[in-house]
């Protein structure tokens, strides 16, 4: 309660006139407070749903943060859709072009796209209740806060354990052993795909891939399709997500990860409110649900990543015990499209 | 006189109707090609990059390349298999007609995700079954390849040369052929040297229909041949609307798939001709069937081999995916259950949204498409307005604009002011109505023909204004035409993917989207469930068809 004082002003505030959205934006980075939420919370009831785009998660865990959500928020419906960021980042800016407003909230994994969606005024500023229960790197990841921290992940080698060694390092994948047994996803539609690739062409240069083309490798869209492709026997090695191979490595099937000796790829997938959501309160509140103990208990048991500090992972690890690299916003912006282009011409998809 | 002007005003409604259907969204899909990305500006810059670029160029060769494969595999399996079924004793014929029709209905997107199943090059069940059997280190079979793409494509192609060469073989004189028997030739001879030529204009709409059906197909390649590492035109158009999206250049690139598409229909309908109207009622000549001797079953063993690769094994390993609560370990006892089905008709709001979705905007759309091509017809064919002529073309003009095309000029026309319908179910229910509006129009056209006029003149001397007499006299003996091209366009609208895929957003989203979108992070169970669910509407919507109306109607349809 370091900001006791803050938060006095912000309650006087709200109360003195109803607790509408705007007034409570005018926090200005300061967490709402628990006042805020349950007057959140009424008035998300009144709004009846919340509309939430994620590719934060597969298919199966954003139904468990579905269900999560509305065990701790009953009479407020979560209408979800699961995609790769940057297809629904797609379907962001053509709404947005059109003057179409169906979102609420947006939970892509490339955090450009939040840098863009800003400077185009499209965002709502929010600061969720707990943001201090996170770890402090990761707090008001935008300092102005129209975007925060919504997951955190790492891509990192997953394999079939039955099958294969894993590769050590991320360069081993050009390994003659490899060939025709890698599976990646696509910078063009995955966001998860697409920090791996600007983070092994600036660490390694494009070369990286050239070598990785001569192996055959399979390329699909999302980065959860190198899981299916293990699980399947249809490829054994891949450049993966740590959370769904450990979900399914935890329900017994034959995957396990490998967190490469040159650095797993951090993913800092930023979540945020729509300026112009036709459900601001519930949007808002969904967001602040994200800080909250039920949402990192839930997802851990996906396989992700906590959120909180204090909530152990499913595997134990914790960011201190591993190497990784994170692709900085800026980098991001100019570095997907970047690659993409030579994705194309070194693998012709 | 306050009848005809009611008259008149359902008409300038149809003609509006039209206008904004089929002539703004094309005129602005021209347009589109010609703007500059952000000014707007006049420009030929886009067609320059699309057309010289290597990256674009490709495709088009790909595309090429499949299309032709296509249309040889397609034809040269379906020409053998209508002479089998019209012309010989063949047993069976009733069960391979009903799989070639299902065949048919079946959306060859749901045919590719069967096949990656049954034969991705390690995980394909067949490959599997292979490895097992002869110990060898890979299968022999990968979906994920052109060739793949090519097979799959070809297996949902044969219904359009089997059934324009079942109706050209089964409406042919007999003259000839009698008069080559009585000459001493034998069947085989006379096969060769009278009914293949004589059918060969239907061989060769066939070969065309299948060659533009595969070129403006986004399904099975989007399916397919992104692991495939081939884009084709169709998966760049879909490339050019992610981000950043390149609509301009979308535009540019549509282009000449759609002069293409066009030149090649007027030669298709040319070289039918008329005979599809004189095809319907098909009261072919008596003539004796070939009869196969001992070779019938070994032949009835072959011409089972495409219905059982389009319909037998696929709907196999859809139906054992959707039972299976993780496809992973197969449809074994422990791992079956109703939790997919249960999942996408209860559980999952997207899911059961979308098939009310495609239900609902499928139902609008035909009900649209048939109200003009109701009223257009009857003014058409009974010369009630001037430049009927012009109106029947535009009535027709969408069959000749892909789908994908079709979908891109709506894109350009209604996702902006002051016709903002981007967002709304309506831009996904008028296009869709404009799809299928051709099938409907030609089916009323050829029921309006078959009705004589004379009632009408009598109603009308009774004193009985246009509008009674069409709801009073002709819309009834219609009733049968009606029902038919309303399900024509109901049938297809409800599997539609090329148009919806780009005029969806989430909340507007149709199964066909959503199998889409569970088609990537491999979520198999639930596209192959509600595949399952698409295709059992239709199959009861066919199976009614048949019962009700006959079967000759889904032949007219081919044609």
């Amino acid at each position: 309660m370091n900001s006791s004082r803050g938060r006095f002003i912000v309650v006087t505030g709200a109360a003195a006139v109803a607790a509408t959205v705007p007034r409570i934006a005018e926090a200005r980075k300061k967490p709402v407070t628990d006042a805020d939420v349950s007057k959140l919370y009424d008035a998300a009831k009144k709004e009846g749903k919340v509309v939430w785009w994620t590719a934060h998660f597969a298919q199966e865990a954003a139904e468990k943060v579905r269900d999560a959500f509305k065990a701790k928020y009953p009479g407020i419906e979560v209408e979800f859709i699961r995609q790769t960021a940057q297809v629904i980042y797609q379907r962001l800016s053509q709404d947005l072009k059109s003057g179409v407003h169906e979102l609420d909230v947006f939970a892509s994994t490339d955090e450009a796209h939040y840098l863009e969606l800003k400077k185009q005024n499209a965002l709502a500023e929010f600061t969720p209740a707990d943001v201090d229960k996170i770890p402090a790197q990761f707090r008001n990841l935008d300092p102005d806060g129209y975007y925060q921290l919504g997951s955190l992940a790492f891509i990192i080698v997953n394999y079939n354990p039955a099958k294969i060694k894993p590769a050590a390092r991320w360069t081993d994948l050009s390994d003659a052993r490899f060939k025709g047994q890698i599976t990646t996803g696509h910078p063009a539609f995955s966001g998860y795909v697409g920090n791996w690739v600007v983070a092994m062409n600036d660490k390694y240069g494009w070369d990286y891939f050239k070598n990785l083309a001569a192996n055959n490798p399979k390329i699909n869209r999302s980065i959860n399709d190198t899981v299916t492709d293990i699980l399947g026997g249809e490829r054994t090695i891949g450049a993966g997500p740590d959370n769904l191979s450990l979900f399914k490595k935890a329900a017994g099937n034959s995957i396990d990860i490998a967190y490469p000796q040159d650095g797993s790829v951090l993913i800092v997938a930023p979540i945020a409110v729509l300026k112009d959501a036709p459900h601001p309160n519930a949007g808002r509140l969904f967001e602040n649900f994200m800080y909250s103990k039920e949402y990192s208990e839930a997802i851990v048991k996906q396989g992700h990543f906590p959120m909180r500090s204090g909530i152990s992972s499913m595997n134990g690890m914790t960011l201190d015990k591993i190497k990784w690299m994170r692709v900085k916003a800026e980098r991001l912006a100019s570095g997907v499209p970047e690659v993409v282009a030579k994705w194309r011409e070194t693998f012709g998809v | 006189m306050r009848r005809v002007d009611a008259g008149s005003i359902v008409f300038l409604f149809a003609a509006v109707a039209l206008l904004l259907m089929v002539v703004l969204p094309l005129g602005w899909l021209f347009a589109t090609s010609l703007q500059q990305h952000d000014t707007g500006r006049f420009t030929l810059a886009n067609y320059r990059e699309a057309f010289t670029a290597k990256i674009y160029l490709s495709p088009i060769v790909n595309s090429l390349i499949l299309a032709l494969s296509v249309a040889t595999i397609a034809v040269a399996a379906g020409t053998p298999l209508a002479f089998l079924m019209t012309r010989t004793d063949l047993p069976g014929r009733a069960i391979l007609r009903v799989a070639i029709v299902a065949a048919f209905v079946t959306p060859s997107f749901l045919g590719a995700q069967a096949w990656m199943l049954l034969a991705a090059p390690n995980a394909g069940w067949l490959n599997k079954i292979w490895v097992a059997l002869t110990g060898a280190a890979h299968g022999p079979l990968n979906i994920y390849s052109l060739a793949g793409a090519v097979f799959v494509m070809s297996l949902y192609n044969i219904p359009y040369t089997f059934t324009f060469v079942s109706v050209a073989l089964g409406s042919m004189p007999s003259e000839m052929e009698d008069a080559a028997a009585i000459l001493g030739a034998h069947s085989l001879r006379r096969t060769l040297s009278i009914t293949l030529p004589l059918a060969l204009p239907a061989i060769v709409a066939g070969f065309i229909m299948s060659f533009l059906e595969a070129l403006a197909e986004f399904g099975a390649p989007a399916f397919l041949l992104i692991p495939a590492r081939a884009q084709v035109i169709t998966t760049q158009l879909y490339l050019f609307f992610q981000y950043p999206s390149r609509v301009e250049l979308a535009a540019a690139y549509a282009m000449p798939l759609l002069g293409v598409t066009a030149v090649l229909l007027l030669a298709q309908r040319r070289l039918l001709g008329r005979k599809r109207y004189t095809m319907i009622g098909s009261k072919g000549t008596r003539r004796n069937l070939i009869a196969l001797g001992k070779g019938r079953w070994p032949i009835f063993a072959l011409a089972l081999v495409p219905p059982l690769l389009s319909v037998g094994l696929p709907y196999l390993a859809l139906l054992g995916t959707s039972l299976s609560r993780s496809w992973g370990r197969g449809p074994v006892p422990g791992n079956l259950s109703f939790y997919w089905y249960h999942w996408a008709i209860f559980d999952n709001p997207e899911a059961k949204n979308a098939i009310l979705h495609s239900f609902s905007y499928s139902f609008v759309a035909a009900t649209i498409s048939l109200a003009i091509a109701v009223t257009v017809a009857f003014a058409v064919s009974r010369k009630l307005v001037p430049g009927g002529g012009l109106f029947a073309f535009v009535c027709m003009a969408p069959f000749v604009v892909p789908g994908i095309i079709l979908a891109i000029g709506f894109f350009s026309a209604y996702s902006h002011p002051p016709l903002l319908l981007y967002g709304t179910a309506w831009i996904l229910i008028v296009a869709f109505a404009t799809r299928f509006l051709p099938i409907a129009f030609s089916n009323l056209m050829t029921a309006l023909q078959t009705l004589s006029v004379d009632l009408e003149n009598a109603a009308q001397t009774l004193g009985a204004g246009r509008i009674r007499t069409l709801f009073s006299v002709t819309l009834p003996l219609l009733r049968t035409g009606m029902l038919s091209a309303w399900l024509l366009a109901f049938i297809p609208a409800l599997r539609e993917l090329s148009c919806a895929i780009f005029l969806f957003t989430p909340s507007t989203a149709v199964m066909s989207t959503v199998i889409f979108d569970f088609s990537d992070a491999g979520n198999f169970e639930a596209v192959a469930t509600l595949g399952i669910v698409i295709m059992a509407m239709t199959l009861v919507l066919v199976g009614a068809m048949y019962r009700f109306l006959g079967r000759s109607v889904l032949e007219a349809q081919a044609t």
